[in-house]
């Protein structure tokens, strides 16, 4: 168990920045999800805490100490690799007692340990195969049980979920969740799934072009994200242009490409009569009830519905107003089946909507 | 399919046969030439062979010079193979994901000692042996033939660790293991083919040079070619078949007990 701490972290590769003056705290026994876009820097800031990459500039604390010159072999850091990476000449009790017999333990113990290790992610009975005979799942734990044989300060795992198929992803980040939750040491989990991120995090941090964006309980995170590409990042939104035509105590008032005028709870950001907004409309904010329906006062507009979209569990209606699309969803079997040609009326409460300045930072306060 | 498509597949079929049954002949020829005289009853070397017997078999087993000959080979090539082994296989290994100068460097500087011609070389390791007083014939035999197998030792590791998954190195060094124990437990045991099918190459290269092994030579040592040489000179006896089926036979079994190693490897695995 360990803290971790990066300062101002940097790493280049010729020309190319991976990642770019990254400064991040995770506490000790936390379980964080570095999460981010393909090339974002993510699996690079993970190697370098791993010792598996020797930063550019910058430094890793792990526990107070500094690693940042250590190698792999001197940190008590232990990765799970998406491709697993097992041994394929050992034996799967081979594999997990790999690390124990590095460091000296006696044979026996370490095969009791790695054994129990074996039943802890639940593949006691498989000691004596062969990792290449296993599947995906399989491996997946054999891998985790050989990361956490060693007992590591920081389990750094690199998308050690995404070659699995979605319903095994999904049973083993519960699975994951559980053993962080049995073993109390600090887990940096790399992912680019949001949902996989919110489902194990204790806390997100979201990278973008080798720095962090943000980072926040998900929570957190997704109901006041301080940037567009976060808000654009977590998640199915509509994002419709704005221009800020009056400023107000509370806020600004801006003409939204819908063909209406929004009012836009910013507070006292420093926005100006004239400059470009963009604004989330969530889908799972927006109220949607047929246009002859009694108005409730809310800020609304008036839309036909033009395409409905069949995605499983949920349907997703696209309403257009003055040339703008939104989309909205519904569960399927929800009683309101709307068609396309239906007149609807579509209203919101001002404090959801999110508002971003051209620069893609967000624009006051919001939702929450 | 019609008729015509059909006839014109057969054609093509037969003259790919042809082709290729063309090329294992010609590889085939010297051997079997070499093998048929090998057995020849008469005093001189002719083909076809005339009369079988196993004389010049004897002559060859029953002289200390030859026999000699044969032990300095083999102690030459098992010297070059280890040599060239042990400097192809962590060179390669030294310049794999590296992109310092060095890694840029090395691969093409390495393939000259094959670009020089072997007369070149020959004459100015003896030259240079000479001149720092190197007494051991052995040994600069052995640094001249590792000159020209270490090459080909660090072009096959070059291909065999492209295939190598490099994660492995990085989960061993990421579970405690300093770089010399990730190499033996991780890396080895994933090209340990690779290495030895380097050693054969190396081996049999060793086994068949003949012109920087004739300079270099001493009275008390030279190999089997160079000895082949000089008693050509002098007399065309079908001893020199048996010699040089000698030499082929030595490279196939070279072949098959490197083979039959990693069988035996393989079949331990399974067990």
């Amino acid at each position: 168990m360990a803290s971790v701490t990066l300062s101002g972290l940097r790493k280049e590769y010729g020309d190319l920045t991976a990642v770019d003056g990254l400064s991040l705290d995770v506490d000790d026994g936390e379980l964080l999800c570095l999460l981010g876009p393909s090339g974002c820097g993510k699996s690079t800031t993970l190697r370098m805490l791993g010792g598996l990459e020797t930063p550019t500039d910058g430094d890793v604390h792990i526990g107070g100490e500094p690693v940042t010159d250590q190698p792999p072999y001197e940190r008590n850091t232990s990765m799970v690799f998406q491709s697993w990476a097992l041994f394929p000449h050992k034996t799967v009790l081979e594999n997990v007692a790999f690390g124990l017999k590095m460091d000296g333990v006696s044979e026996d113990e370490r095969r009791e340990r790695a054994r129990e290790m074996l039943d802890v992610v639940e593949m006691g009975g498989f000691e004596d195969h062969d990792p290449t005979d296993l599947s995906g799942g399989q491996k997946q734990r054999v891998a985790l049980a050989r990361s956490l044989a060693i007992e590591p300060d920081v389990l750094l795992l690199d998308e050690p979920l995404s070659n699995l198929d979605k319903r095994l992803r999904e049973q083993m980040q519960l699975e994951l969740r559980n053993i962080h939750d049995a073993v109390e040491t600090t887990f940096v989990h790399v992912t680019h799934d949001q949902n996989e991120a919110f489902t194990l995090a204790d806390s997100i941090a979201i990278m973008n072009d080798g720095q962090i964006e943000q980072v926040g309980a998900p929570r957190e995170v997704y109901d006041d994200p301080v940037s567009l590409f976060i808000e654009e990042f977590l998640g199915d939104t509509n994002l419709i242009e704005a221009t800020v035509t009056e400023t107000t105590e509370t806020g600004v008032v801006a003409d939204v490409a819908l063909g209406t005028a929004v009012e836009l709870p910013t507070g006292d950001a420093s926005v100006a009569v004239g400059d470009d907004l963009t604004v989330s409309f969530r889908p799972e904010e927006l109220d949607v009830e047929r246009a002859d329906a009694a108005a409730d006062g809310s800020p609304s507009i008036t839309g036909e519905i033009t395409d409905v979209l069949y995605r499983g569990s949920t349907v997703r209606f696209y309403v257009e107003s003055a040339g703008e699309y939104l989309f909205f969803e519904q569960s399927v079997g929800a009683d309101s089946d709307f068609a396309v040609g239906d007149a609807v009326t579509v209203s919101w409460d001002p404090a959801d909507l999110l508002a971003f300045a051209a620069d893609g930072d967000r624009v006051g306060g919001g939702g929450a | 399919m019609s008729e015509v498509e059909l006839t014109r597949e057969r054609v093509e079929d037969a003259l790919f046969r042809a082709g290729y049954w063309l090329l294992f002949g010609i590889v085939m020829l010297p051997i079997v030439v070499v093998f048929a005289t090998s057995f020849q009853q008469g005093e001189y070397l002719t083909f076809p062979p005339e009369g079988v017997s196993l004389r010049w078999y004897a002559q060859f087993f029953a002289s200390a010079e030859w026999l000699s000959a044969v032990r300095d080979s083999v102690v030459i090539g098992v010297g070059a193979a280890v040599l060239s082994t042990a400097l192809g296989v962590t060179g390669s290994l030294a310049v794999q994901r590296s992109d310092s100068t060095l890694a840029r460097v090395l691969p093409p500087v390495i393939l000259l000692p094959l670009l020089l011609p072997p007369v070149v070389i020959g004459l100015t390791l003896l030259i240079y042996f000479n001149r720092v007083g190197f007494g051991s014939t052995y040994l600069t035999i052995v640094i001249a033939h590792a000159l020209w197998a270490t090459p080909l030792v660090f072009f096959v590791m070059q291909s065999v660790f492209a295939r190598f998954d490099w994660d492995l190195r990085d989960a061993g060094m990421d579970l405690g293991a300093r770089p010399s124990r990730v190499f033996y437990h991780v890396v080895l045991p994933n090209v340990r083919s690779g290495v030895v099918i380097s050693a054969v190459v190396a081996f049999i290269v060793s086994l068949q040079e003949f012109i920087m092994a004739l300079f270099l030579k001493s009275y008390e040592v030279q190999t089997v070619p160079v000895l082949a040489w000089t008693s050509l000179q002098s007399s065309l006896t079908p001893l020199v078949s048996v010699v040089s089926a000698f030499l082929v036979g030595v490279s196939i079994l070279g072949v098959l007990v490197s083979a039959a190693l990693m069988n035996i490897e393989w079949l331990a695995e399974q067990l």
